[in-house]
């Protein structure tokens, strides 16, 4: 699967992101249910709710990492219902709850790790890492880091695959000042270059965004 | 990035993870160690006994303790980071043949430290040891496919660390009677081409069950 | 009368089960083995059906794969459930002809040693079902393990079969018209007896479906609906 140069799946007139009735279930519960959302090139949007409301699950549904199981929708270009969706992932960054890196690796090593699978070269991990103000630490093993330092080290996995969709969950968690700038610069970077940048918050006044929806009881309602 | 590199990318990971840890070196060979020299202490230390059962008792631990160097592997790559993985757009047949090659590449090295130990414990025969060059690899990577199959299909569940085993062990008997008879088939004056026969044909069917499985496993772990 | 008609099938089977089982006491017994061979009628068809209910649950695990359809993954889990008990009559008849035959439990047979493994793989297939709670994910992790073992079936039997011949010469003895036909009638009676056993289970399964999804459409259980705002000013009271 090499690297393509990014082409363009959506045109001027589709959106990034577009969800119809999409819902998802698992078993006997409902964790999102007809959920209609559109996402537009250079938008940044916050999504709001209180906490089991189906917000991080509605990320994953919008990193193609769960299928909808009733309705539908698409990503990027990608029925998110069909295979087209393999094709796509590599524009996407989610940085969920938990830190995706290898604890006994360093956050060299997890970065470079990114940009050797992201088609990248390995010049550009240590420039990520540098710009999130880790570079002092990049031969800390991931283990020895603290969750603000772990969740730097996933904001420079953004830097590292330019995404055309950022998915951002509880964005400024665990971050100080500065680093939450960052947040904020990385996500109006994603806006700028023609993606969209989602970025999950319980603190709606700390959000830097365009607009925002809010998740309640699995369903989006469009808040101003 | 091609198939083979990400492979590659992958099993070069989890080896540095390994290195790193030193859990099959350090702790699960000397488990098996220790199980070798329980063995004779419960069934009898009569000399010829053991030499007789000296070969089975190893891969008979190098089976059950291998499923160990198994379930390691799953619990290095948790979910979050087998989303990051996953969205980096490696294909989930990259995945399972890196994940694969590493977990073969450490039974390996598991039967290798465990050999000495069996030899000097028990004196089996050892006629046509030569042939262990291609028997060890074969069990190992083997095993190594199956266990892969069996810890993707049972990812993020509670119960994985007593069902991975319970689904691997029964479907595992071609590769102990494989290593197994080999030898004693030389030793007894018949074959030993059948059973290598029996062992690559385990691995190249399980291999090609793999890769096919790789995505619907993937599927399959929301 | 409907529900006589409904329940043709178990009549059937109870009716043949009856008929093979007189059978199987009245028909002479074996000359070298004498009565205890007469477990061979329960021993030989639970076995066959432990085979045959696999063959069902590999078969319907690959049809779900292909079409998704709830129906096939019902027919899988439930000829496995059925196909784990005649797995174990299987053994345990067995292990009871083998010890006053043999003069022990066991005798490392290539037949018997994939009929215990088979009890296992089931085992670990039912567990599998057991430990996923979706229905979506467990349906198609279940339908994978399953092919895997059912690949791997035919070679573990082959492997043990080289085994034996290695070790010592198999004995086939060839068995006499009276008993055979005996032997026919009770594979016959147990296959109706699975196949009764089948419909009521897939009954049971489709009607629990039914219900679930009644109950999914009315009262869903919302994923945050447990959750609401802390009592804050309770805090500190009594805590």
């Amino acid at each position: 699967m090499s690297r393509r140069p990014y082409t363009p799946f959506v045109s001027a007139k589709t959106h990034l992101v577009l969800l119809e009735d999409a819902g998802l279930r698992v078993g006997p519960t409902v964790i999102l249910q007809r959920v209609k959302l559109s996402l537009d090139a250079g938008e940044k949007v916050g999504l709001l709710g209180p906490n089991g409301s189906g917000k991080t699950t509605l990320l994953r549904l919008l990193a193609t990492l769960q299928r909808p199981t009733s309705g539908g929708g698409t990503v990027l270009g990608a029925d998110l219902m069909s295979n087209d969706i393999y094709r796509i992932r590599p524009h996407i960054v989610l940085i969920g709850h938990e830190p995706g890196l290898y604890p006994e690796l360093t956050l060299a090593e997890n970065s470079r790790l990114v940009a050797s699978l992201a088609g990248r070269d390995q010049e550009r991990a240590r420039t990520a890492l540098e710009l999130v103000g880790l570079a002092g630490a990049a031969d800390r093993r991931a283990r020895d880091c603290s969750r603000g330092m772990l969740r730097r080290t996933e904001l420079a996995r953004a830097l590292i695959v330019e995404p055309r969709l950022l998915l951002l969950d509880e964005a400024h968690a665990g971050l100080d000042e500065s680093a939450s700038a960052l947040v904020d610069l990385i996500a109006a970077r994603v806006a700028e270059r023609g993606g969209t940048a989602v970025l999950v918050s319980h603190d709606a006044e700390r959000l830097n965004v365009d607009r925002s929806v809010r998740v309640v009881g699995g369903m989006v309602e469009q808040a101003s | 990035m091609t198939f083979w590199r990400q492979a590659k990318e992958i099993a070069r990971k989890d080896l540095v993870v390994e290195a790193r840890t030193s859990e099959v070196v350090l702790m699960t060979a000397p488990f098996g160690a220790a199980a070798l020299i329980l063995i004779p202490l419960a069934i009898g230390t009569d000399a010829p006994l053991l030499s007789r059962l000296g070969a089975g008792m190893y891969w008979i631990v190098v089976l059950l303790f291998g499923v160990l160097v198994i379930l390691r592997k799953s619990a290095v790559d948790g979910p979050a980071q087998t989303d990051v993985i996953r969205l980096l757009g490696v294909d989930p047949a990259a995945r399972f043949a890196g994940a694969t090659a590493t977990t073969a590449f450490l039974l390996l090295l598991f039967e290798i430290i465990l050999a000495p130990v069996v030899i000097a414990l028990y004196n089996p025969d050892l006629r046509g040891w030569p042939w262990l060059l291609l028997i060890l690899p074969l069990t190992a990577a083997g095993l190594a496919l199956l266990g892969t199959i069996a810890a993707g299909v049972t990812t993020g569940l509670g119960t994985r660390i007593s069902l991975t085993p319970l689904l691997i062990i029964p479907l595992s008997l071609p590769l102990l009677l494989g290593a197994t008879q080999a030898l004693e088939g030389l030793r007894l004056g018949r074959g030993i081409l059948p059973w290598l026969v029996l062992l690559a044909a385990v691995d190249l069917a399980l291999a090609v069950a793999g890769v096919l499985a790789a995505r619907p496993i993937e599927e399959a772990t929301a | 009368m409907t529900a006589l008609r409904s329940r043709w099938l178990e009549l059937l089977a109870i009716v043949a089960l009856a008929a093979s089982l007189v059978r199987s006491f009245t028909v002479q017994a074996d000359v070298t083995q004498g009565d205890v061979q007469r477990l061979m009628y329960v021993h030989v068809p639970s076995a066959w059906l432990a085979f045959l209910a696999f063959g069902v649950t590999v078969f319907a695990s690959a049809a779900w794969l292909r079409t998704k359809q709830d129906r096939w993954d019902r027919l899988a889990a439930a000829s496995a459930e059925v196909g784990v008990v005649f797995t174990a009559l299987a053994i345990a008849a067995g292990m009871i002809w083998a010890r006053p035959v043999w003069g022990q439990f066991w005798t490392w047979e290539p037949r018997l040693v994939t009929t215990a493994l088979l009890f296992f793989i089931y085992l670990g297939y039912l567990s599998l079902r057991k430990a996923v709670l979706d229905p979506a994910v467990r349906a198609r992790r279940a339908a994978i393990m399953g092919i895997i073992a059912f690949i791997q079936v035919p070679i573990v039997y082959q492997s043990v079969n080289w085994w034996r011949s290695l070790h010592q010469t198999s004995s086939r003895n060839s068995i006499d018209t009276p008993l055979r036909l005996t032997l026919w009638l009770a594979v016959l009676a147990f296959t109706f007896v699975y196949l009764a056993l089948m419909r009521r289970r897939l009954e049971l399964a489709r009607l629990e479906d039914q219900l679930e999804a009644r109950h999914a459409d009315s009262a869903s259980e919302l994923a945050g609906d447990g959750v609401t705002i802390p009592t804050l000013d309770r805090v500190g009271q009594n805590v």
